[in-house]
């Protein structure tokens, strides 16, 4: 496991992107084990203050990407479990899709020549 | 879509507890989540519980955050800031009141007077499209002296004489109304008084004579009935008056008024119209009654024989008051140059010149305005300075507090708020002080409404009065705004950011001020100083001028003197029956016991300002030629009224009762008149005529400031009421009696005589003195408040600077006080800072008020711009308190203890 110094800042504007991309993958999830499953999927590359999930978390659900119902964990704990909409999924390609625009944008100008 | 959004988030809003708890829930139960998993791994209960606080970040901006995303964050951190502000101000009543208390002065002071000013200029008049309502000044109103009425006897032409025909070139309203292309109405108007008979409560109302058209010019129609028709104020035709809404309501109860009658000055007028609520143009008028066009004896036949008019129009389509303009004076010169021997031809050019200077067709409103406009300007400006040295005063305050709050930001700041954040809390501060304040000096402004209402012309009184309506309301708030973020926002840029730690590390105590914050802070006490000094000065130039203006020899005495004014026209009888009745009052006054002398006169000195003036011929002087034809103002007076006013008799002798018109004619002159006419020789004796057989002049008399105290007194010739009796006279009387029981007396001597003869205007000549020079007293008074709130200010300014100063370096003077420094050494070194601050002040100030006293020239009486008394004294003014505010909080300085000062560090 890298070092916490190791980690990368999470690029802004993408958070949306990997929340909706980990609930989409995960189905039904509460915070920590989004929060969990982005650093692990990530192999820990990627950090992200574990609390600022929670702001971007309330902006999906006024987006109306995400809708959360309050549950039981296993442990019999009250959580809110987030799961992605129709409108949400739509919003997950479409940034998806621009990503990889970017990337292979800016991928081309780096490639050594 | 947007829609659902907008939902989601109502729903947040509304339920904003529920949301709050349910997010604090789900972090919390993450925090426990990460822990658990860290001590899953092998870490004790309390590292795991740091690292996964550490991991989690500050919950409260996530939370904030989380708040700022259901777009209620702003509204909600306002909320707060006002909060907290409240708050914090709550804990320090003596600087809240201190600040709230200075901006409710500037503000209040400055809301009063742009109330007045609203009102006077900026405010439309209340007719419709009332930027195309003008006055034509020179513009006459033909007169046809026809052979009906019963004019003036001194007017009246002798046996076999013609009365004499304008002879003059004068562009009048028969010309104008020809000027389809510029103007599409044209109406004339006078403003004058009469009696409303009523066998219980006689009143005096302020009576507008206007045209047919006047109405129709304005815009505004009858509400009841109509106004009137062409044929009606000719000779002969029938009487008809339209009243005013308050007028109707008042004195009629509202009942129906149509087709009754009213009796004006005893003669009875049928009721036509009733105007709309509110409309009481001109001057306050209670009634309209008809001019006719010409004017005849008969339209002012009710009056004094002559009022004088003036001449509306308003603009037709298409065309600007600067075109119209062009064209009147285009008319003007087609007139000379097709009249070049007119009598008044070597005049016209100087009235061309005149008209080019000022405008042949001037805006009404700033017609009516008239002279007050540079007053006014003059106090909001000064206001505005005032309210400029109150929020140099706040920011000082704020400053120094700031210097305390330092700590407490940086703090807050390293425990996350953000910049932004802090600047945003300590300008809500500032704003709640600044709209305290606005509130607080809203609260005052209407007292001193009554005070400001005296600065307004009176021809503006009826039309747009002062008030406190939206518009000052909003003004006053948008100002309390502008001042709050003005002052608060340096101090608050100040006082956030910055290097943090080392703020913190700095300590406690003195708290650190940079010598940067000094210099501001002495910079602002210069600008209160400069600023102060220019007010002091205006203050200076004014009272000055209202002492020359009150120090003059008025050529009469006004103490003990009362009078009260009656109007016997249309009175039954004529002539004889009144002095049928001025003489047993004139009798039963001088038996009372405590009465001195009484009197009559036809115009009151400084009572209205009306009058008549006329031409005279000289026996044996110069032929008359141009403009130089002699004239004097005519007056009419009963022997004694010199006595009871105390005008000194230089010459001669007084009136007797043989004086009357049967005798030759008699006249007593002014010492001005016979200086005028006959130069180097006693006029005593000598004639002149007007407009009929010689008059003699038995009597010299001091010249009397008769229209307003800063003109200066015209020729005057006064003739005895037996010779020429009068329609309206003043009553005057002096004596030992307090004023209040002299008026008693002098009411009852004329209702013993007459009960049904209406008096009014009763009151004593110090009140008429009075009332003729208030709008000059509040100028005067205004302006001295203004400043001398200004000199409180600074001198507060400077106290707070000098002690904060001395706290700040209580060190510095214990070391230097052990190292064997005097008091005198440690006084001077606090004092020469602000020698520097108050010279640099002043030295600005001086050269503001030289620049700006020339603004306010035409406001000065007696005194020039650059009165040399003024610029000396006044900075000695200033300088008195300045010197006090240092030497008080410097003397601080000497009490220092150094022992303690060491033992403090």
């Amino acid at each position: 496991m890298p070092s916490h110094q190791d980690r990368d800042e999470i690029p802004p504007g993408t958070l949306d992107m990997l929340i909706l991309q980990t609930v989409t993958r995960r189905g039904e999830s509460h915070g920590f084990e989004i929060a969990e499953a982005i650093q692990r999927a990530s192999t820990d590359v990627l950090q992200v203050e574990e609390g600022s999930l929670y702001p971007a978390l309330q902006r999906l659900l006024i987006k109306g990407w995400l809708v959360g119902e309050w549950g039981r964990t296993a442990e019999n704990r009250r959580a809110r479990y987030y799961t992605i909409t129709a409108a949400g999924r739509k919003q997950l390609a479409h940034e998806v899709e621009s990503y990889h625009r970017v990337a292979h944008a800016i991928g081309a100008i780096l490639r050594p020549v | 879509m947007h829609v659902r959004e907008a939902l989601r988030r109502l729903g947040l809003l509304l339920g904003r507890d529920r949301a709050t708890a349910e997010l604090e829930a789900e972090m919390r139960l993450h925090r426990e989540m990460r822990a658990e998993l860290l001590r899953d791994g092998g870490a004790t209960a309390t590292d795991a519980a740091a690292e996964a606080r550490r991991r989690f970040g500050n919950p409260l901006n996530h939370e904030e955050g989380s708040r700022d995303m259901w777009g209620l964050g702003s509204l909600d951190d306002l909320g707060q800031d006002i909060r907290y502000a409240a708050r914090r101000l709550r804990h320090r009543p003596g600087f809240a009141i201190a600040v709230i208390g200075v901006l409710a002065l500037g503000i209040g002071a400055t809301t009063a007077m742009f109330s007045a000013v609203d009102a006077a200029m900026l405010r439309p008049l209340p007719f419709p499209r009332p930027q195309e309502l003008v006055t034509l000044p020179q513009v006459d109103v033909p007169f046809d002296p026809g052979t009906n009425g019963e004019p003036l006897q001194l007017r009246r032409p002798g046996p076999g004489q013609q009365f004499p025909k304008s002879p003059n070139h004068q562009l009048d309203v028969y010309d104008v109304v020809a000027m389809r292309a510029q103007f599409s109405h044209v109406a004339a108007w006078a403003s004058g008084g009469l009696t409303l008979s009523d066998p219980e409560h006689p009143r005096r109302l302020n009576v507008g004579v206007v045209t047919a058209d006047f109405f129709t010019t304005l815009g505004v129609p009858a509400a009841i009935g109509r106004a009137f028709v062409a044929d009606e104020g000719r000779p002969g035709g029938p009487k008809v008056v339209v009243l005013s809404e308050g007028l109707w309501q008042r004195q009629f109860g509202g009942k129906e008024m149509l087709q009754h009658t009213v009796l004006l000055n005893n003669k009875p007028y049928l009721v036509v119209g009733i105007m709309p609520r509110g409309f009481s143009f001109p001057k306050q008028s209670d009634i309209w009654i008809p001019m006719s066009l010409p004017t005849t004896f008969e339209t002012f036949d009710a009056f004094r024989g002559f009022l004088p008019s003036q001449v509306l129009a308003r603009l037709a389509p298409g065309t600007t008051v600067d075109l119209a303009s062009k064209q009147l004076i285009a008319e003007w010169q087609r007139g000379i140059s097709r009249d070049p021997t007119a009598a008044n031809a070597s005049d016209l050019p100087g009235i061309v010149n005149d008209l080019r200077r000022v405008g042949a067709a001037i805006p009404l409103q700033q017609s009516l305005l008239g002279d007050r406009r540079t007053a006014l300007m003059m106090l909001l400006g000064a206001t505005g300075l005032l309210l400029l040295i109150a929020c140099a005063n706040v920011t000082n305050m704020l400053l120094s507090q700031a210097i305390v709050r330092r700590r407490e930001i940086a703090v807050r700041e390293v425990l996350g708020a953000t910049r932004a954040r802090m600047i945003r809390q300590l300008l809500a501060e500032s704003a709640l002080l600044a709209l305290t304040g606005a509130l607080l000096g809203l609260i005052l402004a209407p007292a001193s409404l009554g005070l400001l209402r005296t600065l307004l012309p009176a021809a503006l009184a009826g039309v747009a009065p002062a008030q406190l309506d939206l518009r000052v309301l909003i003004f006053a708030a948008l100002l309390g705004l502008a001042t709050g973020t003005a002052f608060g926002l340096w101090p608050a840029l100040r006082t956030s950011g910055g290097a943090l730690s080392e703020t913190i590390k700095a300590g406690s105590g003195h708290g650190t001020t940079s010598g940067g914050a000094n210099h501001i802070r002495r910079g602002l006490v210069a600008t209160e100083l400069a600023l102060t000094l220019v007010l002091l000065v205006g203050a200076g130039l004014m009272l000055r001028s209202f002492q020359q203006l009150m120090g003059l020899d008025r050529g009469m005495n006004t103490e003990h003197v009362g009078t009260l004014e009656m109007s016997f026209r249309g009175a039954a009888g004529g002539r004889a029956a009144t002095l049928r009745l001025i003489e047993p009052v004139l009798e039963r006054l001088q038996a009372t016991p405590g009465v001195a002398a009484a009197g009559v006169v036809n115009d009151l000195p400084l009572g209205s300002g009306g009058g008549i003036s006329v031409t005279i011929t000289v026996d044996g002087g110069p032929e008359p030629k141009g403009d130089d034809r002699p004239g004097a103002r005519l007056l009419m007076a009963s022997g004694n009224y010199f006595k009871t006013m105390s005008i000194p008799l230089l010459a001669g002798r007084s009136f007797r009762s043989a004086d009357d018109t049967l005798a030759p004619p008699v006249a007593i002159i002014s010492a001005g008149m016979a200086k005028a006419y006959w130069p180097g020789g006693n006029a005593l004796g000598r004639t002149f005529r007007v407009f009929g057989p010689p008059v003699t002049v038995i009597g010299i008399v001091a010249d009397v400031r008769e229209i307003t105290l800063d003109r200066d007194p015209r020729p005057q010739m006064y003739f005895s009421i037996y010779a020429e009796t009068p329609m309206n006279v003043a009553l005057v009387a002096r004596g030992a009696l307090p004023s209040q029981a002299l008026l008693t007396a002098m009411q009852a001597a004329v209702h013993a005589v007459d009960p049904s003869q209406a008096v009014y205007h009763v009151r004593t000549m110090d009140a008429v003195l009075s009332t003729s020079v208030a709008p000059r007293r509040t100028n005067t008074l205004l302006i001295s408040l203004f400043a001398g709130l200004a000199l409180l200010l600074a001198s507060l300014g400077v106290y707070a600077v000098v002690a904060h100063s001395v706290a700040q370096r209580s060190r510095e003077f214990g070391i230097r006080s052990a190292l064997g420094a005097t008091g005198f050494d440690l006084l001077s070194l606090v004092s020469r800072e602000m020698a520097w601050v108050t010279a640099i002040g002043l030295a600005a100030g001086l050269a503001g008020a030289w620049a700006l006293a020339r603004v306010a020239e035409s406001l000065m009486y007696g005194v020039t711009p650059h009165d040399p008394l003024t610029f000396i004294v006044v900075p000695l003014v200033l300088l008195v308190p300045v010197v006090l505010a240092t030497l008080l909080p410097a003397r601080r300085a000497l009490r220092v203890n150094p022992a303690e000062v060491m033992r403090a560090e």
